[in-house]
């Protein structure tokens, strides 16, 4: 098909035109994606050492306080408090540094979770068709015809009034907050139907390609294909619905907690807005500058989604 | 010789569409021997393809085996349960399709591709896989084999993509290839080394070969004996030379006329009419519709085959009255 690659070893070195490397190749000429990447990036490094660069220690502990105690409560930006110090008396800066963290950790965990079930219906249903896509896909549907939001502030509401609110538990060496935990759960439950029916319709396309039978015909059998085979095909599209996902997942977080849902004891981004919003008029920096983290990171992972998907679409490749 | 690896008896594949029931395979008998290459011939839609996926229980829904018997040395393949096919397919019994770009699974190298195929039937270290898939890439003819291994299925031209899906059918050893129109979608330069590849391999693993194929041509140099299907029935069966110069089925000998000749200045015939539709397929012979020799008794009851000498069998009524026309070439 392609001529040049045809050549034998004649002079130049051979270019390597794996799938991955045409996709790199043409993600760096989208200058929105990149953009994007770097926007992701610097959230990453921020929610990594976001606790280190803060200039104050996270709330809930008594460091936090401590514009507090110097009597600065609602003091609006200055060369101290970059970004003001709100409502409690803690420096909204430090508040957003912190919250980082949470917005990756509610962003990634609500992913893998999603797209874990998604991924399993979505295969299962989309491969081998019938009776059972029927049963998987009337499942989907009755998910989705749930007003989620509703239900999503029903779930949290209804699990985090069983205690553990506060509380935090080991993992891997890392504290994670028991609240945001349970949060970041019930989103998933709510978010994974549209991703299985995007990934069931993508096994509906590749099953019916020609590898698929020589596959079949050379014995492979039906767990094989579905990871081996098809999965590895479908890659490419399921990369670009989790970036999306990461975005929508943080935007929700906040959204359920700006509402007074979320976990109070967990200062995540929305919580922020939760907390000032009564005292908006005075304290607008508290609004405006978690808010304006929310929009950027999420803008950020859209943009990237969408970079991804205009490098990985085979029918653009030129 | 003559001993027997695959015996199709009496085959019937179904598909349950909407529309209703195709009969894409009714009533399908041949048998393949041991280190021969056997022609399946037909036009499209003569059942060809299904009766190859039948034998390697791989027909796709909403079609199903209703009917029949398919014996792989000795053994009933639609008694086994879906575990022993599996390791069936591969190991005994390949298939190469028709279109190797689409064929190879476009995501992972060469390499991977094969090493897919062994670890898929036996636990093989990624040293000995890689040892084998070298010796493979020699088998079938790649050069570079040890740099191009690495590569992807769109870095290779068609002819050796085909080459690389032969390689893949042929990691196993297996005792039976189904080749699906395996020069369908090359070159016609291209196609002569894939069918010599086809027959040298066939020749040094001592397998035997079934030619699915509608191209006359391709039969005459590759087959010592073929089966013609017409509509999900089989036509005849005679060895190559027999069928070249002395058809007997009317529809054998129309589709000899079909075949362009450099050589000879003659207006190439056509087949009148078109393949049947298989839902509600003619009574009788199928091909009575189409047939100028057609009597009375052709619309009434499905012909048997017939071994008219050995070695030959026609399913057909008039075959004795009836002279047909074959292949005039030196024997004249």
């Amino acid at each position: 098909m392609n001529l040049e690659n045809e050549k034998p070893n004649g002079g130049g070195k051979r270019r390597s035109a794996s799938q991955w490397a045409v996709a790199w190749r043409r993600f760096r000429r989208n200058k929105a994606g990149v953009a994007g990447l770097v926007i992701v990036l610097a959230v990453v490094f921020i929610g990594i050492f976001g606790d280190f660069i803060a200039p104050y220690p996270a709330y809930p502990a008594n460091g936090a306080f401590g514009p507090f105690y110097k009597g600065d409560v609602r003091t609006a930006p200055n060369s101290h408090y970059l970004m003001g110090t709100d409502v409690l008396g803690t420096d909204v800066f430090s508040d957003i540094l912190h919250g980082t963290k949470f917005a990756l950790y509610v962003g990634v965990v609500v992913t893998i979770i999603t797209m874990a079930i998604a991924i399993l219906v979505g295969a299962v249903a989309g491969y081998f068709g019938s009776w059972v896509d029927n049963v998987l896909m009337r499942i989907t549907e009755v998910f989705l015809v749930f007003p989620s939001l509703l239900f999503i502030l029903i779930f949290v509401r209804v699990f985090t009034l069983g205690g553990g609110a506060g509380s935090s538990f080991n993992f891997l060496g890392i504290s994670v907050p028991f609240g945001l935990t349970i949060v970041v759960v019930v989103l998933a439950i709510f978010n994974w139907p549209g991703d299985a029916r995007m990934i069931r319709g993508e096994f509906l396309r590749v099953r019916e390609l020609e590898f698929v039978e020589a596959e079949k015909a050379l014995g492979a059998g039906n767990r094989r294909i579905i990871f081996r085979h098809i999965l590895p095909n479908i890659l490419s599209s399921i990369i670009v619905v989790a970036s999306l996902t990461i975005a929508y997942a943080i935007l929700l977080e906040a959204g359920v907690s700006f509402l007074g849902f979320g976990d109070v004891s967990t200062m995540t981004w929305g919580q922020i807005l939760e907390n000032n919003f009564s005292d908006m008029r005075i304290v607008w920096w508290a609004e405006v500058f978690p808010g304006l983290a929310i929009l950027i990171t999420v803008f950020g992972f859209n943009l990237l989604g969408d970079g991804l998907s205009d490098a990985l679409n085979p029918r653009l490749r030129d | 010789m003559t001993e027997t690896l695959l015996k199709v008896e009496g085959l019937k594949t179904y598909f349950y569409t909407e529309a209703g029931i195709v009969k894409a395979v009714d009533g399908v008998s041949f048998d393949v021997r041991k280190g021969e290459t056997l022609g399946l011939v037909g036009e499209s839609g003569s059942g060809k393809t299904v009766t190859s996926l039948s034998v390697l229980r791989i027909v796709p829904k909403p079609g199903r085996i209703v009917e029949g018997k398919i014996e792989l040395k000795g053994e009933n393949l639609l008694a086994k349960s879906e575990k022993e096919m599996q390791s069936i397919r591969g190991r005994e019994i390949a298939m190469i399709f028709q279109d190797p770009s689409s064929s190879l699974v476009p995501v992972y190298t060469v390499e991977t591709q094969l090493r897919d195929v062994l670890s898929a039937h036996e636990k093989i270290s990624k040293d000995d896989a890689h040892k084998k898939i070298l010796d493979l890439m020699n088998l079938v003819g790649i050069p570079e084999a040890e740099i191009r291994m690495r590569e992807f299925p769109h870095q290779f031209s068609g002819g050796m993509k085909q080459r690389v899906a032969i390689a893949r059918a042929l990691a196993l050893e297996p005792e039976l290839l189904f080749a699906d129109e395996p020069t369908t979608a090359l070159d016609v330069t291209i196609q002569a080394q894939v069918l010599d590849l086809l027959e040298d391999l066939k020749k040094k693993m001592g397998m035997s070969l079934v030619m699915i194929t509608h191209d006359m041509g391709i039969i005459a140099k590759m087959t010592s004996r073929v089966v013609v299907m017409y509509a999900g029935n089989v036509a005849e069966i005679a060895k190559t030379d027999d069928l070249y110069y002395r058809p007997r089925h009317p529809y054998t000998a129309l589709l000899l006329a079909a075949v362009p000749r450099l050589d000879r200045k003659k207006t190439l015939s056509i087949i009148p009419g078109n393949i049947p539709n298989l839902i509600e397929p003619p009574s009788g012979c199928r091909f009575h519709p189409r047939c100028e020799f057609a009597t009375k008794k052709c619309e009434e009851a499905p012909p048997v085959l017939e071994e008219v000498e050995p070695d030959h069998f026609v399913a057909c009524y008039e075959w004795k009255n009836i002279t047909l026309k074959g292949e005039t070439g030196k024997n004249d």
